[in-house]
């Protein structure tokens, strides 16, 4: 007679002193900064490399090197069917979800579009939008950062780039969000197919009057014998850039500005550098080396024995990049926000063949919305009576953020 | 001092490019690097550097300095 567990344990496979408490959903009792959560790791006795049960079970990265190897080794680390906890059957994200060489099919429809000089003529849009936001708060003294302002920016980006109508942008926000931080599978499987039904639609009519639009590229774009491409495909590419672009920026976005109002040094400083392209660039990019927001998730492709730890094929892995941007040998003050860090390889984006294809327009976004909030809003401060309650998952944020100033007339 | 890149590494990333338009272009086919200017003027040769040591997959070197 075999004895079996009564309740499921960790995998044969997983040795007992690699197994560490740690829910990447919830937060330990105290805690509500999603980016303390997972710091406090750093000063713990978790392994570099540990497994924990809970989620259906999954082995989590903690070093830079690690992290970085399993986003450039895509022969041991795909991101085919990754979520976690385990949604089968789970869309193939065009070309997040597939390996190479697959993913160049669409990565090469995209990458030229989302260049730095591509990125360039969306600046005065961009610059537009900003202004008409502010416009609608700055004299009022106080905001609600996400709703006012965090969340309707880089929505209304992507309805813009899609050629899509500005009048959904409420509805795209909510979709966005369930996408992001639901973690009930029935709510989280109706909301995919609802994305799905919103795309679907939209490019549906697209194909019937394209214009210049990313939109019109995907339903217009030809494989090499000249035929449209697969139409689910176009449906799942359609459906990442819809959830890839937008709950990232507003959760980045908004750790900042929590960040901002609570540091009047560091508000001095990049308020002395908004005219700088280059240093403002490269301030940009520590703000966003220190409020990395993706809890990126991957698979292991087939059993290994990967730095002398044992892993099976189908193991999830996850690589919380803000813990790996915190790796001292890589970052001299890895703790310090140096806003002249000029060699800063951050992990925030991810590397290797699925970095972020939309990096350069997400730093536009926040450089562009930097520039034009401080020349508004120079000062300003968490609400007094704010309670600030944060959220964990693939992106981390804050669901809230009350911000208050004295208007300038 | 020359600048280069290594096709098979280079993801088209375009940090070069974001830190260095000069001297880093992009292909219009997959996004990728293309040296502008494979011998870098002096005024531009600290940039180019950033823009070599910041490329997340080290596609990038400095052939001579």
């Amino acid at each position: 007679m075999t004895a079996h567990r009564y309740f499921p344990g960790p995998p044969d496979h997983v040795p007992p002193e690699l197994i560490h408490e740690f829910d990447i959903y919830q937060f330990s009792p105290g805690v509500t900064d999603p980016l303390e959560q997972w710091g406090n790791l750093l000063g713990s006795d978790a392994p570099r490399i540990f497994y924990t049960h809970h989620n259906g079970g999954h082995w989590v990265f903690l070093d830079y090197e690690d992290v970085r190897e399993a986003f450039r080794n895509d022969a041991l680390f795909s991101t085919f069917q990754t979520p976690i906890p385990p949604i089968e059957p789970y869309p193939v994200m065009q070309p997040q979800g597939v390996d190479p060489p697959e993913h160049k099919k669409f990565r090469s429809l995209l990458a030229p579009l989302f260049t730095p000089t591509a990125v360039a003529k969306m600046h005065a849009e961009l610059r537009r939008r900003t202004t008409e936001l502010l416009d609608g708060f700055a004299d009022r003294g106080s905001c609600e950062f996400g709703r006012d302002f965090a969340s309707v920016l880089p929505t209304g980006m992507f309805l813009y780039l899609m050629g899509m109508p500005e009048d959904r942008l409420p509805e795209f926000v909510k979709l966005s969000e369930v996408f992001m931080r639901s973690n009930d599978e029935a709510e989280r499987t109706q909301n995919i197919q609802q994305i799905y039904a919103v795309i679907g639609e939209y490019l549906d009519w697209r194909a019937t009057r394209p214009g210049d639009d990313l939109g019109s590229v995907l339903v217009q774009a030809r494989d090499e014998n000249g035929q449209p491409l697969d139409r689910q495909d176009v449906l799942n590419c359609g459906f990442l850039l819809f959830v890839a672009g937008l709950d990232t920026v507003t959760s980045t976005m908004t750790f900042i500005w929590r960040h901002l109002a609570g540091n009047e040094r560091v508000r001095h400083e990049l308020r002395a550098m908004l005219d700088d392209r280059e240093q403002l660039s490269t301030a940009v990019d520590e703000l966003l080396r220190v409020h990395a927001v993706p809890n990126i998730y991957r698979r292991v492709k087939k059993d290994m024995v990967y730095r002398g730890i044992t892993m099976k094929e189908n193991d999830r892995v996850v690589l919380p990049v803000s813990v790996a941007n915190r790796n001292e040998s890589v970052f001299e003050h890895a703790d310090v926000i140096d806003l002249q860090r000029e060699i800063n390889n951050h992990l925030t984006f991810g590397a290797g063949p699925h970095r972020c294809v939309g990096s350069h327009l997400a730093k536009t976004e926040v450089t562009i919305a930097l520039q034009e909030w401080l020349r508004r809003i120079p000062d300003f401060s968490v609400a007094a009576d704010a309670r600030i309650q944060g959220h964990l998952g693939p992106t981390m944020g804050f669901s809230q953020l009350p911000l208050v100033w004295t208007p300038r007339r | 001092m020359k600048v280069d890149v290594m096709p098979d590494v280079c993801q088209g990333h375009a940090r070069c490019q974001d830190r260095c338009p000069e001297v880093f272009g992009t292909d219009a086919v997959e996004g990728k690097c293309v040296i502008l200017m494979p011998e870098v003027p002096a005024h531009l040769q600290d940039k180019a550097r950033l823009a070599v040591r910041n490329c997340p997959e080290g596609a990038l070197v400095i052939v001579s300095d």
